[in-house]
């Protein structure tokens, strides 16, 4: 790699920031740090950083606001970072264009994990074949194989599957799925994907209370474990 | 309707008070009239005065306006009947003795209602008193302890940083990483206990699937503890309950948390889930070293940690226990702690349908 990737971190914490800092540096990323949400718009545009951390609680704007100017403008990845307990603001976030989330306190390995999926989705197509564990699924054969036998799942098992699998590592919304699979029209209960997802753990999954292929963000979404073929 | 009438303002009474008994009055008159056409008992006039003073009474706020219709009643049969001036005397004074009866016999039941209303509302809110000073003695307790630890263990390295070899910084290091997690897991205990307001104990329930509730908090489990070990069963069937799914990951949690803490013991750790037509039963099962029994008087109400102190220094469970507790009265449900044979075990109920009021 010729040149550095670039982080933006904005931060008003002082020792929040200079954590993310110290261990980005050391994981060979250049970081730039804004301890206000204007200094971060200003920033991100001089700068144009690769990925952006950003905080929801800042001094001088709301988070919210932050995203929605950055999304005006341009496509950074933006991984949110929140002390914040309440999902809907989460939720509020990724559905305005945030790629993803991070909840405060995180560990490093947390971090690191989330910047390279962002990266990664932000950089290629996806891949043609989905590879973790005993899973595979190639996209274009449409076929999913559990330690080299082949599963058979419905129409829309096999469409929500397969969506998770192309963002693998990231969180998908609810609602970002329901328009997806069932379209803009379908209403605000998400039963319907939920018993979905449930007969999905109950083909692919060992046990369905641990499983080791997609997980549950609850309030927020799915996140399905992350593609070895693209690492 | 007449109940209403007593929560408005007084003016407003008042005006209420004397149109529905001017209704009243106005139509007996009507009726009275009509009937006098085709036939002149006036024993029967009379009893539709009477019923209509009765329905009368049940919305006058004086007595005076009970006074006034009895008197409007007489006068208005005195012009239909010719009678002595003591006879129509004797009807006023039984009129009005009825209709004031009939008000002061209303208004004493609205009163009495009001007041156990009131009564219970005041039941609820000591017992959510209590809880609340449980949870914030435990906090002070808890949260000190670890507090003034990691101000010490910072401050020596400040101070002395360059006299400390570094075997000794790390453990100070390890000192204050141990606490400070330990910090953040109570304070997440707390915030989630905020989700449940204030007023009247309520939360918002949803339908959740129970095993990507239990899923998520074995995943949290998994990052916090990385060679903890579970087992976890739970039906074939997909199971739905209303609940807060936050809250209840955080009983589970806290649940795992105080098993492998506590047990003593390395050997797996059981989380079952049953599903029975009324309800959905949770059990975590530990193989270790059981509840003592001095604690099992006292195991929810906050104060466990500091007797459990005495007996080992590992930190209280004394906060993660009241918050259980908390939370599962919050959605209807049971919980108790118990030992079987070979170790301790935490069972807690979550009532399947959705329950009046409660959503």
């Amino acid at each position: 790699m010729n040149s550095q990737i670039h982080i933006l971190t904005i931060e008003d914490e002082k020792s929040m920031s200079s954590y993310i800092a110290t261990f980005l540096n050391g994981e060979n990323y250049k970081v730039s740090s804004a301890m206000t949400g204007s200094e971060g718009l200003s920033l991100a545009a001089v700068l144009r950083p690769d990925v952006i951390l950003l905080d929801l609680g800042l001094p001088d704007m709301d988070g919210i606001e932050v995203l929605r100017r950055l999304r005006s403008w341009s496509r950074i990845p933006i991984i949110i970072v929140s002390a914040r307990h309440e999902e809907s603001e989460k939720v509020m976030a990724l559905d305005q264009g945030a790629d993803d989330y991070i909840t405060k306190p995180f560990g490093t390995n947390e971090l690191a994990a989330r910047i390279r999926t962002c990266l990664r989705h932000n950089k290629s197509a996806s891949s043609k074949i989905y590879r973790a564990l005993d899973l595979e699924i190639q996209f274009e054969k449409r076929s999913i194989r559990l330690r080299g036998e082949q599963i058979h799942l419905t129409q829309i098992e096999y469409q929500l599957l397969t969506l998770l699998a192309e963002n693998a590592g990231r969180v998908l919304t609810y609602n970002f799925l329901m328009n997806a699979i069932w379209g803009p029209y379908i209403d605000d209960n998400n039963q319907i994907l939920r018993v979905n997802m449930a007969n999905i753990r109950r083909k692919i999954e060992l046990n369905p209370a641990q499983p080791q292929y997609v997980f549950t963000e609850i309030g927020i979404g799915y996140r399905m474990l992350e593609n070895e073929c693209e690492a | 309707m007449f109940r209403k009438l007593r929560t408005l303002s007084r003016y407003k009474q008042h005006f209420f008070s004397i149109l529905f008994s001017t209704v009243c009055m106005g139509t007996a008159a009507l009726i009275s009239s009509l009937y006098c056409r085709f036939s002149a008992n006036a024993v029967n006039i009379t009893l539709v005065f009477l019923l209509f003073l009765l329905l009368e009474s049940c919305a006058a706020v004086t007595y005076l306006y009970d006074v006034l219709c009895s008197l409007f009643a007489v006068l208005f049969l005195s012009s239909l009947y010719n009678a002595s001036f003591m006879e129509y005397l004797f009807t006023f004074f039984g009129m009005s003795a009825v209709t004031i009866w009939t008000s002061r016999l209303l208004s004493r039941r609205y009163a009495r209602k009001a007041l156990t209303a009131e009564q219970e509302k005041c039941l609820v809110r000591t017992d959510m008193d209590r809880i609340r000073a449980n949870l914030l003695r435990a906090v002070s307790h808890d949260l000190r302890t670890p507090l003034a630890s990691i101000m010490g263990n910072s401050l020596i390295l400040l101070e002395n940083g360059s006299n400390l070899d570094s075997d000794e910084k790390n453990r100070i290091l390890s000192y204050i990483h141990e606490d400070s997690s330990w910090l953040s897991n109570m304070t997440e205990n707390l915030l989630t206990v905020t989700r449940i307001r204030n007023d009247d104990l309520a939360i918002t329930s949803r339908n959740e699937i129970v095993e990507e509730v239990v899923g998520e908090a074995l995943q949290k489990m998994k990052r916090r503890h990385p060679d903890f070990r579970i087992q976890a069963k739970i039906p074939e069937d997909i199971i739905m309950i209303p609940m807060d799914a936050i809250l209840i990951e955080q009983v589970i949690i806290n649940l795992l948390e105080n098993a492998l803490q506590h047990s003593s013991s390395a050997k797996p750790i059981d989380l079952l889930v049953e599903n029975t037509s009324r309800e959905a039963v949770f059990t975590v099962r530990d193989y270790g070293q059981g509840i003592p029994s001095e604690l099992m008087d006292t195991l929810f109400d906050g104060t466990a940690c500091t007797m459990a102190h005495t007996a080992d220094s590992k930190k209280g469970n004394g906060i993660g226990l009241a918050v259980c507790k908390t939370i599962i009265d919050a959605h209807h449900g049971s919980i108790i702690g118990r030992n079987h044979d070979h170790g301790a075990e935490f069972i807690f109920t979550l009532p399947g349908k959705e329950r009046g009021g409660a959503a």
